[in-house]
């Protein structure tokens, strides 16, 4: 398991802290189409839980869409509804307003906490020197670093070093809470990067977390979520093991044919 | 006209014209109101989130009440302290101002949606695209309007329907200079001062140009953000005329004594109507005329320096603005909850009467330490 600080924001962004509200899962949103510059962060996929459920609610009220009162009390708690029909108009008012996170927005948010708790570092706190391009670009993510650490930056040598090529076996005892999996080049059309989490290494099985949109969860579906990678054939890389991930196993798990399309699929250890 | 400092006939003189201003006023609102009534000059529900629950009964209620003290402050002073020399810039640069802000107004309710300007990006691509080499030129010598246009963007909120935020800083521009060059080459060198409180004065020359433009640009402004409560402008206004009357009337300064009391009593009677439930609301007609009114007069009284203190909950308001649109875009935060403050503490709870009511007493607080350091 990642450290309780680091525990406590993946649970929130499964439990978005919504008053009087649970199970509202955080969807996902991808600023890539939208193109939003210079936005708030939680609009561009970027945000905290706190800053997602803030925007969501002056969202409702600014724009008369009567889901959360000045409190932010949610006012169809009160209207006598089924809780599901509640999480469901929730989350689709999060979708449609662009509200939720992407992988990276996620993977950075979580492996801060992370690493705050346990080594005392604050990853931000050194953007200044992450491989983002131009001086101008690393003044832009010492403002910004949050919506500066992408995959890419993740999986750069310089901010992170290389456990194994996924493609390959490696000894899984080594890996740790806090690596991750980067997919660089994947997608149907491999312009998309993706990220994993360790979150925990237990008894044969890699448990990770991601934040992503499946193509068969429709348009309301998606959001962050839970995997395991189960390690029954250890001489073998890992995209020889059982990934699972909602239930579906393998080819039917969109996270398993993400990792096999990539380009570059690679295990890998942040730098500190 | 100047006479001795804390002259009985002078404050006389300033408390009639305020009764005078307040009951012409008191007249002259039901009447107003139900012209505004009559034509549906009112509030509208599009883009205004504070239109919410208890509310929403404000949809509905008119807007350009402002033009009750613009009004009556101009036919007051037109026909009883007109002076070449002292209130004639200040009465037109207002007007200029109520002007532009009721242009606003009224293409905000009447007026059809403006097109969506053209980004620096969407420029640029024309300057490379267009098969017109003409065309390409104008684009390319037009992408300096085109950023300007993109920055000043970023300070307003929605692009609606009235007058847009480059527009409107241009107007305001023109109606700053005005008082600048009044004040720099009508009203001579010893206009060209900035009095420093315990410090005696400094020349500032030519720089009193740029400074002035700014103080009445941003003042206006500030004004406008700041009225978005019922009672919260007039009220806030109400004291900072009061203090600036009791200034004026401390330096002898006749017709700004007079001008500042006529302000005063016609604000009393549009509080009256303005505290809630508002009967009308001020509107940029009213706001940006008298933001820009609160400058000059300042200015002109030579305490120009003080004037974040007589306009405090102003220029708090519009700082607030300006620090959420660099949180915002800078670091992709909210600073505020929302900007300007009040709807911040509309957000952490606070009821409308609560916030109005504690920002008159914070502003009243500051205007008294304005009038304070005025008699030093």
């Amino acid at each position: 398991m990642l450290s309780p600080k680091a525990e406590k924001l993946i649970n929130d962004y499964f439990n978005l802290p919504f008053k009087g509200l649970s199970n509202i899962r955080c969807p996902y949103f991808n600023n890539a189409r939208r193109r939003g510059r210079g936005q708030l962060r939680a609009l561009i996929g970027k945000g905290t839980p706190t800053e997602i459920v803030e925007e969501a609610k002056i969202l409702s009220i600014q724009y008369h869409y009567d889901f959360f009162d000045f409190d932010g009390r949610c006012k169809l708690c009160g209207e006598s509804k089924d809780a599901n029909e509640i999480t469901a108009q929730v989350r689709k008012f999060l979708i449609d307003n662009d509200l939720g996170i992407d992988c990276s927005g996620f993977a950075a948010h979580v492996l801060r906490a992370y690493f705050r708790e346990t080594r005392n570092i604050d990853i931000f706190s050194r953007a200044f020197s992450w491989p983002v391009g131009t001086w101008i670009r690393r003044i832009i993510a010492k403002l910004r670093p949050a919506e500066n650490l992408s995959v890419r930056v993740l999986a750069n040598n310089k901010f992170s070093e290389l456990i194994s090529d996924g493609r390959k076996p490696f000894d899984y005892a080594q890996l740790k809470p806090g690596d991750i999996l980067t997919m660089l080049e994947t997608g149907p059309q491999n312009k998309r990067n993706h990220i994993l989490i360790v979150e925990g290494i237990d008894a044969g099985k890699i448990s990770y977390i991601h934040a992503r949109a499946w193509s068969v969860e429709g348009q309301y579906g998606h959001g962050v979520s839970h995997g395991e990678i189960e390690i029954l054939t250890p001489e073998r890389s890992l995209l020889d093991q059982t990934w699972e991930e909602l239930g579906k196993l393998n080819d039917t798990n969109e996270t398993y044919l993400e990792a096999k399309n990539a380009k570059v699929f690679e295990v890998r250890r942040i730098k500190l | 006209m100047s006479c001795n400092p804390f002259s009985p006939q002078l404050l006389d003189q300033a408390l009639l014209y305020l009764i005078c201003s307040a009951v012409g006023a008191f007249v002259l609102a039901p009447i107003l109101t139900k012209i505004l009534y009559k034509y549906k000059v009112t509030r509208r529900a599009d883009y205004d989130f504070t239109l919410q629950g208890e509310r929403a009964q404000k949809v509905g209620t008119p807007i350009m009440g402002g033009l009750l003290v613009i009004i009556v402050v101009t036919v007051i002073t037109l026909l009883f302290n007109w002076e070449r020399t002292y209130t004639y810039v200040p009465i037109g640069a207002m007007g200029i101002s109520a002007l532009l802000g009721a242009a606003d107004d009224l293409m905000n309710i009447f007026g059809r949606h403006r097109r969506r300007r053209r980004s620096i990006a969407q420029t640029w691509t024309l300057v490379k695209v267009h098969h017109n080499i003409f065309w390409r030129i104008y684009y390319f010598l037009s992408l300096p309007w085109a950023a300007f246009r993109e920055l000043t963007g970023m300070l307003g909120s929605h692009p609606g329907k009235g007058i847009q935020v480059h527009e409107k800083l241009i107007l305001q521009f023109l109606a700053g200079a005005v008082v600048a060059w009044w004040i720099y080459f009508k009203l001579g060198s010893h206009w060209q001062t900035i009095n420093l409180p315990f410090d005696g004065e400094i020349m500032l020359g030519w720089w009193i140009i740029p400074i002035i433009i700014f103080l009445v640009m941003f003042t206006a402004n500030a004004v406008n953000i700041a009225d978005g409560l019922d009672g919260l402008a007039g009220g806030s206004l109400l004291i900072t005329f009061f203090g600036l009357t009791a200034v004026s009337w401390t330096d002898g300064r006749a017709a700004f004594t007079l001008l500042n009391a006529t302000v005063v009593g016609a604000l009393i009677a549009y509080t009256y109507f303005n505290i809630k439930p508002a009967r009308f609301q001020m509107g940029d007609v009213g706001s940006l005329g008298l933001g820009t009114l609160l400058a000059v007069n300042a200015i002109a009284i030579n305490k120009t320096l003080l004037i974040p203190l007589f306009g405090f909950i102003f220029y708090i308001e519009a700082i607030s603005v300006i620090i959420q649109v660099i949180s915002r875009r800078f670091f992709g935060k909210r600073f505020f909850k929302m900007a300007p403050l009040h709807h911040h503490f509309e957000f952490r709870g606070w009821n409308e009467e609560k916030i109005v009511m504690r920002f008159w007493l914070v502003h009243l607080f500051f205007v008294i330490i304005g009038v304070w350091l005025s008699l030093h």
